[in-house]
């Protein structure tokens, strides 16, 4: 079913659900009756679940309510520049604005955001009978402080996913072959040899037999900081290094010499077989970003890949954009010896867990009026049609939903590997320098990746780039 | 007196408009140029910092390598569209069929966005699955990857710049050329001067001020080009299309650097007046000297 398709049949059902379900009506109106004329602006990016937000739950809410709500919805650079500027210039333009997982502790040490408990305690004529932060899955976490306090309701969440292609893993022709050619069994990969094995195996096999065919996509962008987030969130952690190789308990030092790791034989390792695999991925993988990996996959151009969730629902479900429907499998991305004991153990983790959430600017003019929107898209009772229409899921109930039980069928089980395996993902670290750092060293990562220079002086300079950057924030001594 | 008092009562929402559109940011720009200022250091105040910022940019080796890389674009690009705007202007002054058809053509990428444009260009050079790579391939053979080759990439940049921009070009020129009297060509041919003598002596010297002008107007263009990079590269592969506009947006937007960021585009800007100033100095001030 399209886009567009999903977001009309959502918008209907939930014109009706509103009549017929909402059995608590009366409070949105009463505790909407002193915010009559208010007008509230947001700022979001132009994703799916965003767009969900603008053209179905602001209008419900606007009708509900008599609250007008305006949703911007613009690139992810734009975004986070009109956010920053409005919030550090104090104009107070955006009553909401989106928080990416890994900006919420940039936004938290500038003070940015308002403390969205502490709001609710402070006025609890404004709490929803249908609200509650126990409804939010474990991945609000990300958007509390020290103290459990969450500055930001969930409005998206998912895994980087290693998404393959079931009817390619299935045939008894390419099957036979495989076992042939490798003596083994054609099953998702469960190491980085066998990941590695399989990849050159498709990827020949699309030579041998004339097709459009690779044996794994790489999101290995040359110019743009997706290829670097690829190796530092979904490659290096499957060889055990965390947290980018930054030691945030050591003076966050960077360095092997200093007691990091981004620079370590481990992170060496990592990189030198991601870029064997970029090698063997279709020509255009030096060229995409997470959006163009989804659109390779889609295409039916690859075999396997490391996906973000939020292109697997399309790529699995959406005829109109994608080749590949109803042909595609998940299951965990493949792993170096010891990795899972230490994820288990709660060392570190295999891959990243994405999303964001919709905060309330320290700067907003309209804070209450702001909260009952943001509770109103907080509530269990909206997810399951948001979840449809846009796969992401931040409310626990909603994975018992019928309708996201179905969708998790087409997607291949996507949403049960999410609810029982996603505690061993993680987002972004805790750094409050996120873009600084990533800005700083991805220019010396992208020289490795053309080749200017070799695996271990490139990460040996970026880990000396790194150190140099965070000791000029004041960050390290 | 009265007239000027009526000037002036005109002419003030444009000045008010100016300073605090232009004037007053420009000198906030250069005021935040002499401080330390990222909002997500672990002081992020504005710290004075002297003339440090100035010290650093001139051992930066990337800010370095981003002006080198944006002079050579600024060259080859412009140079291109002058001789290509040319060619095409003098074509469009013969009457041929279908002139009104190729040129309403001519100048349609002139009202495409720049974000478009590096778009457009993007799909279009994507490695194996865009039409330019494609068919240089199948049909000689050639493989074209911007991602992986700093050649191609910067290659690719300028023949966009061109094909944007040109169309400028060829229209100011065509305004040269339409206003040029005829009597001078005539006592040329007349002399027995060849097509050569007269362009370098006659044609070239008489529109010499509308080419001035559109070679300031293309430079300023191409010293703050950012959006088609942005899309089509962004400013890869490496640093082989980080030009000077990219180099200032990534480090003022995504890293935040306030104080630096306004030092880069404080001497970005010293350096586009000192290329402008240059380039009067060597083209239009000696004819005007001349001409006293």
């Amino acid at each position: 079913m399209s886009f567009a398709l999903k977001f009309g049949a959502s918008a209907l059902a939930m014109s009706v659900a509103a009549t017929a379900a909402f059995a608590d009506d009366a409070f949105w109106k009463q505790a909407a009756e002193p915010y009559q004329g208010v007008t509230l602006r947001g700022v979001t990016e132009s994703s799916p679940p965003s767009l969900y937000i603008r053209e179905v739950l602001a209008p419900q809410f606007e009708e509900l309510t008599g609250i007008r709500v305006d949703v911007e919805t613009t690139s992810w650079d734009q975004m986070f520049d009109k956010a920053i500027k409005d919030m550090e210039a104090g104009t107070g333009i955006y009553d909401m604005v989106y928080i990416e997982q890994d900006i919420i502790y940039s936004y938290l040490a500038r003070d940015f955001l308002t403390d969205l408990t502490q709001l609710m305690e402070d006025n609890p004529d404004l709490v929803a009978p249908t609200y509650s932060e126990d409804n939010f899955t474990t991945f609000a976490d990300y958007f509390k402080n020290e103290e459990g306090h969450l500055f930001g309701v969930p409005m998206e969440a998912f895994i980087k996913v290693y998404l393959y292609r079931k009817d390619l893993f299935e045939d008894p022709d390419i099957q036979a072959a495989f076992k042939e050619k490798t003596g083994r069994d054609l099953v998702p990969a469960a190491t980085h040899e066998e990941y590695s094995e399989i990849a050159q195996f498709f990827t020949d096999w699309g030579k041998e037999n004339d097709m459009e065919l690779w044996g794994t996509t790489a999101q290995a962008h040359t110019g743009h900081v997706a290829s670097w987030y690829e190796y530092v969130e979904s490659v290096a952690p499957t060889f055990g290094v965390y947290n980018w190789g930054i030691n945030a308990d050591n003076n966050y030092a960077a360095s092997v010499e200093n007691g990091g790791t981004m620079n370590s034989e481990e992170a060496k390792e990592a990189l030198t077989w991601w870029l064997s695999m970029r090698d063997i991925a279709p020509p255009e993988s030096v060229q995409s970003t997470w959006t163009e990996v989804g659109t390779t996959f889609g295409a039916g151009r690859a075999a396997q890949g490391l996906v973000y969730g939020e292109n697997a629902g399309w790529i699995a479900a959406d005829e109109t954009k994608s080749l590949v429907v109803g042909k595609v499998g998940v299951a965990l991305p493949p792993l170096a010896d010891g990795v899972m004991d230490e994820v288990e153990s709660g060392e570190g983790y295999i891959g990243y867990y994405d999303g964001g959430a919709f905060g309330l600017p320290s700067t907003s003019k309209q804070k209450e009026a702001a909260a009952l929107f943001l509770q109103y898209i907080g509530q269990n009772e909206v997810q399951p049609e948001w979840a449809v229409a846009a796969p992401r899921v931040t409310n626990t109930a909603t994975y018992d939903d019928p309708k996201v039980q179905d969708m998790n069928e087409e997607l291949g089980g996507y949403y049960d590997m999410l609810k029982d395996k996603g505690y061993l993902f993680a987002g972004a670290p805790a750094y409050p320098f996120h873009a600084q750092v990533r800005e700083t060293v991805a220019p010396t990562f992208y020289s490795i990746l053309t080749g200017d220079l070799s695996v271990s002086d490139g990460l040996d300079q970026m880990a000396a780039e790194a150190e140099a950057v965070l000791t000029d924030l004041g960050y390290r001594n | 007196m009265q007239s000027n008092r009526l000037g002036w009562i005109l002419l003030a929402p444009t000045l008010v408009i100016l300073f605090f559109f232009g004037v007053l940011p420009f000198i906030y720009v250069v005021y935040v140029s002499f401080h330390q200022w990222n909002p997500f250091a672990a002081n992020p105040e504005m710290i004075f910092n002297g003339a440090d910022n100035f010290r650093r940019i001139v051992f930066d080796a990337e800010f370095l390598n981003s002006v080198g890389v944006t002079v050579a674009f600024v060259f080859f690009a412009v140079l291109s569209e002058l001789i290509v705007g040319y060619f095409l202007a003098q074509a469009f002054m013969k009457d041929f069929p279908g002139k009104a058809f190729f040129r309403t053509i001519h100048t349609l990428p002139l009202i495409m966005a720049p974000i478009i444009v590096g778009s457009v260009w993007k799909l279009m050079t994507t490695p194996s699955i865009g039409i330019i790579p494609h068919y240089l391939d199948e049909w000689f053979g050639i493989t074209m990857n911007i991602g992986t080759s700093a050649p191609a990439a910067f290659a690719t940049i300028v023949i966009m710049d061109v094909w944007h921009w040109t169309p400028l070009v060829t229209l100011t020129l065509i305004a040269a050329l339409v206003s040029l009297p005829a009597d001078p060509f005539e006592q040329a041919q007349i002399d027995g001067a060849n097509s050569r003598q007269i362009f370098w002596h006659i044609t070239l010297p008489m529109i010499m001020p509308a080419v001035v002008a559109t070679v300031f107007i293309r430079l300023m263009d191409a010293l703050r080009t950012v959006d088609e990079v942005w899309m089509l590269t962004g400013g890869g592969p490496g640093s082989a299309t980080r030009f000077v506009g990219v180099h200032i947006f990534k480090e003022v937007f995504p890293k935040t650097n306030y104080g630096y960021g306004s030092t880069i585009s404080v001497i970005v800007l010293y350096l586009t007046i000192v290329a402008c100033w240059l380039l009067y100095v060597t083209m239009l001030a000696p004819r005007n000297t001349k001409e006293d």
